[in-house]
């Protein structure tokens, strides 16, 4: 009995492993998800039990997405100016002041023609006028001329907004006859474009480093947890728990974390905005454009749950990461 | 069941822990460990459990070479033993019955199964009317009893305790013992380090004797 070889013993735990392979996949996927079910309350009780540290985790996650989200909001209504923008973007063309009302219709209706031109509206040098005292005020200033100085005009829509095709529209109609001048401006328009790319990349980088900033509350906060449970750890794996059995309570309570955070940035984002709401929509107004600060709605605020829940498991993944290889049973 | 062959083992620079040891362990075995404290009793335990590696030599349990396990195996080879601690390493934040449930948790048996091992293997230790209570209200010889609840629920191959009565008075040490023998006579391997000479002479099991890291005895069962 006591000096046996041990070939049998072998062979005998192999036919056994093979045996509980066989018996394995349903029930052990039910066992894991079984302790998944268990570890996603538990992990939460554990957060409720402390409500005030676990809020206060959340804030600072919270705070963290705040701004880069708000940034990215601004940007989104930014670009929805751009396209009301881009519409706006017409080639106004001077006709000929020797040209009379129906020899500029005629040329109206030549440029309305043209293949790349979605649009020609005739402004005439009377009407020209009244919208020129209109805007700017200058009744008094332009009542005591004698002559109407101002040409006939067309505003065209190009079908094309890219700012190069624009341009050769531009120089196109220039060249019709009856046209004395086609200008278009656009510098303005890429200046903003220009900024707006700016934006963008801020908006990146700081979401970069807030989403780090993130990372590391969260990392933080579960180093704490792991090293208030090490005894609990160091048993469980004497007795034989995997790497992935100790690392995922802490998962999920990064991942609750995470979207605690979501959830409360959200809140301060929605409060923030009816804040901000009345002074940019008069600001707005002051400029005479239409713009409301933009809602958050049920997918940017999904999304940025889903980021920020993400976000806590993997900074929950880091952090027990490196201290499960630290954590040794004595 | 356990095969050393020319094990040692070194800690950093200091002298050897554990020097050219030789021994087996057939299956359905008892034995006792045992030797003065740093004799190299823990060292042996924890190269069993493959806690550690050995620095020469190599280690066989159940036919596995402990040396090449890759050590995502690791895990699932410690399952097949029952280990009792000296301070019976109980949490002490759940109930006696979830400590008993937690190897059986992690192997992920099913709740109604877990639950009917549990109670079997507290009945055995004599505990079964105490399974809701929480460690923290237990005495120490219940603790370790607990413990050795835990140890042999997923009904191990292999048992091994280190020093499991070192706190205990006679009469409970004698009891904890009697348990172990029980274990050994339904055919689990029972492995026991313990310094206690008086209690081990009396029961009269194989005996590896360590003096400073080497076998100096290996008494067959009387």
């Amino acid at each position: 009995m006591t000096r046996r070889t041990t070939s049998s013993d072998s062979q005998r735990g192999e036919r056994r492993g093979a045996r509980a392979s066989q018996v394995g996949l349903e029930s052990r996927t039910r066992a894991w998800l079984r302790h998944h079910r268990a570890m996603w309350l538990d992990s939460a009780r554990r957060l409720a039990k402390r409500p005030l540290s676990s809020l206060l985790t959340m804030l600072a996650i919270a705070i963290a997405l705040v701004l880069p989200s708000g940034l990215w909001l601004a940007l989104d209504s930014a670009r929805l100016l751009d396209a009301e923008l881009d519409e706006s973007a017409t080639v106004t063309v001077y006709l000929d002041t020797r040209l009379d009302e129906s020899a500029a219709m005629d040329v109206a209706a030549r440029l309305r023609d043209q293949a790349p031109v979605a649009e020609a509206r005739l402004v005439t040098a009377a009407e020209g006028l009244a919208e020129f005292q209109q805007g700017m005020g200058l009744e008094d200033a332009l009542a005591s001329l004698k002559d109407n100085p101002l040409p006939a005009a067309v505003v065209v829509t190009p079908a094309d907004t890219d700012p190069d095709a624009v341009r050769v529209l531009a120089s196109n109609l220039e060249a019709m006859n009856g046209v004395d001048e086609a200008r278009v401006d656009l510098a303005w328009l890429e200046r903003l474009r220009r900024l707006a790319e700016l934006g963008q990349r801020l908006t990146l980088a700081l979401a970069g480093l807030f989403g780090l900033g993130v990372l590391l509350v969260v990392g933080n906060t579960i180093r704490l947890a792991v090293e208030s449970r090490r005894q609990e750890i160091e048993v469980v794996t004497l007795i034989g728990a995997t790497h992935a059995f100790v690392r995922r309570p802490f998962l999920y309570s990064g991942a609750w974390y995470g979207l605690g955070g979501g959830v409360l940035a959200i809140v301060l984002l929605t409060l923030g905005g009816h804040w901000l709401s009345a002074p940019v929509t008069a600001l707005a107004e002051s400029y005479g454009a239409h713009f409301t600060l933009p809602r958050l709605g049920v997918g940017g605020s999904a999304l940025l749950c889903f980021c920020s829940t993400l976000l806590g498991w993997l900074g929950a993944w880091l952090a027990v990461g490196r201290h499960l290889a630290d954590i040794k049973p004595r | 069941m356990i095969v050393f062959e020319h094990v040692g083992k070194r800690y950093g620079g200091r002298s050897e822990a554990l020097a050219d040891i030789n021994f087996r362990v057939g299956r359905g075995e008892m034995l006792f460990l045992t030797g003065h404290s740093g004799a190299g009793k823990s060292s042996l335990l924890r190269l069993i459990m493959r806690l550690e590696k050995p620095s020469r030599g190599r280690v066989l349990v159940a036919g596995h070479d402990l040396d090449r396990f890759h050590l995502s195996q690791i895990p699932y080879y410690r399952r097949q033993i029952g280990v009792v601690f000296q301070d019976h390493q109980l949490l002490f934040d759940r109930s006696v019955f979830a400590n008993v449930a937690l190897p059986l948790e992690i192997q992920g048996v099913e709740p109604r199964e877990s639950a009917r091992r549990v109670r079997a293997a507290l009945d055995k230790v004599g505990l079964l009317y105490r399974e809701t209570a929480l460690p923290i209200e237990l005495s120490s010889g219940e603790r370790q009893r607990i413990g050795i609840a835990r140890a042999v629920v997923n009904k191990p191959s292999l048992l091994l305790a280190d020093e499991p009565t070192g706190n205990l008075d006679p009469q409970l040490s004698a009891d904890i013992m009697r348990l172990f023998e029980d274990f050994n006579r339904i055919g689990t391997t029972v492995m026991v380090a313990s310094h206690d000479l008086a209690l081990i002479t009396r029961l009269r099991h194989r005996v590896l004797r360590l003096r400073e890291g080497r076998l100096v005895g290996d008494e067959e069962a009387a």
